[in-house]
């Protein structure tokens, strides 16, 4: 009989130990996986665009250079993002004429720089990105993140030398874990996916 | 042979109907107790399509004195989560052109407190069957996690609580018993995060615990 207390003891703390257990997973997992983010410029009409050209390599900015990156990887992902263009009834367009769009894909690692421009196509150098939404800010890159950018090469602000993001798709947590090509051309899909609006039919 | 085996047959019944006989024997009438429960919580409705699996992670520390007559008076107070993983969720903000695809981590922790009244129907026995009705709020907080971002919205509501149980003593004149108890809850709370949004959040509660009982 004098154990009982001892046990009922015992069984509280089991109980408090369960009841309190760590759900997990912990956010570390989280960070672990890709995360698909995108934005498009809710006021114009994707309709009135009809072509668009693609950088041939991805540029990449860490802390401390800024490079073009143009390996198996690289080229898989601008690939399947023109298909994607392709898809929503966009035509690739042959220089020299301008197209409507331009398309780019920078990644950043370990970097908190924001601000950047870098225009592969040199119609506009030293031009200025606006974009005329709020884009989804983040504080750091330091989980790596691949930004693709659908620039508006058809409504340039001569006066104030600014270009125009009508799109952007972020894929997130790319240094976090370890991700083949198949996801992160599946997330680039994705982006695709989660905007229907990115279309069109002048064609 | 087949007499001894009869005879044995008998004294096993003999001894069963003893021993069934025992819990319910009087002992005394407590003049209150305690509960200090685990508590799994099952949510259903609206409150299922936000996390649609059992939250096992959940305790109950709760009060009753009794009036007289089998009434008791009491309260409750606890905490408790459920908590679920959704793969490849998107959740759009269409005024503002936004797509978020992403794993993500929902969960609701709450701090559920009420005033009890209940009715048992045999007080003195040692397994007294009881049933009750808890009125009162809760504390919840709904986090949505992406990645590190957790996105979160706090709700205070009004809850009721019809519960039934069991509080069994562990002898007839032990301090020291056991609860069971079943309860379906009802409060006002409600969840409005981006797409997802409950409202009347309710649960199905299972609740086994200690009791200490004062005579």
């Amino acid at each position: 009989m004098k154990t009982k207390p001892g046990l009922l003891i015992l069984g509280l703390g089991l109980l408090l130990t369960l009841s309190c257990s760590k759900y997990p997973p912990s956010s570390e997992r989280l960070l672990e996986d890709l995360a698909v983010i995108t934005q498009y410029d809710t006021k114009i009409d994707f309709n009135n665009y009809h072509t668009f050209i693609m950088a041939t390599s991805i540029v990449k900015i860490t802390n401390r250079d800024t490079t073009n990156v143009s390996d198996a990887t690289a080229t898989a992902i601008l690939d399947q993002i023109s298909k994607n263009m392709e898809a929503r009834g966009f035509i690739k367009a042959i220089t020299p004429v301008v197209p409507d769009f331009g398309v780019q894909v920078v990644y950043f690692q370990n970097t908190t720089v924001y601000t950047y421009y870098y225009d592969w196509w040199g119609y506009y150098p030293s031009w200025y990105y606006y974009y005329p939404y709020y884009p989804v800010y983040y504080s750091s890159y330091t989980t790596g993140l691949a930004n693709i950018e659908l620039v508006d090469l058809k409504v340039v602000d001569q006066n104030k030398k600014q270009l125009y993001l009508r799109w952007n798709g972020y894929i997130r947590g790319l240094l976090t874990g370890d991700h083949t090509t198949a996801e992160i051309l599946r997330c680039v899909d994705q982006a695709f996916i989660q905007t229907p609006q990115l279309k069109t039919t002048a064609n | 042979m087949k007499k001894i085996v009869s005879v044995i047959f008998l004294v096993f019944l003999t001894l069963g109907v003893v021993r069934a006989q025992e819990p319910t024997s009087a002992g005394y009438t407590p003049s209150s107790y305690y509960t200090f429960s685990w508590n799994t919580a099952f949510p259903i409705g609206n409150f299922h399509d936000w996390v649609s699996q059992p939250g096992p992670a959940g305790f109950d520390f709760g009060g009753r004195y009794l009036i007289r007559n089998g009434l008791a008076a009491g309260f409750n107070i606890g905490w408790q989560r459920v908590a679920k993983i959704y793969d490849n969720q998107t959740y759009t903000i269409p005024d503002k052109g936004i797509a978020v695809t992403a794993r993500n981590y929902r969960f609701t922790w709450m701090v559920p407190f009420q005033a009890v009244i209940a009715y048992h129907f045999i007080p003195q026995k040692v397994v007294s069957p009881y049933v009750g009705l808890g009125i009162g709020g809760d504390y919840m907080e709904h986090h949505l996690m992406i990645q590190e971002y957790d996105i979160y919205k706090t709700c205070w509501d009004f809850s009721l609580t019809p519960e039934i149980g069991i509080l069994a003593r562990f002898g007839a004149f032990s301090n020291w018993g056991a609860i069971l108890a079943f309860n379906y809850k009802w409060t006002t709370n409600r969840i409005d995060l981006y797409e997802e949004e409950s409202r009347d959040l309710q649960m199905l509660n299972i609740k086994v615990g200690i009791a200490l009982t004062i005579r």
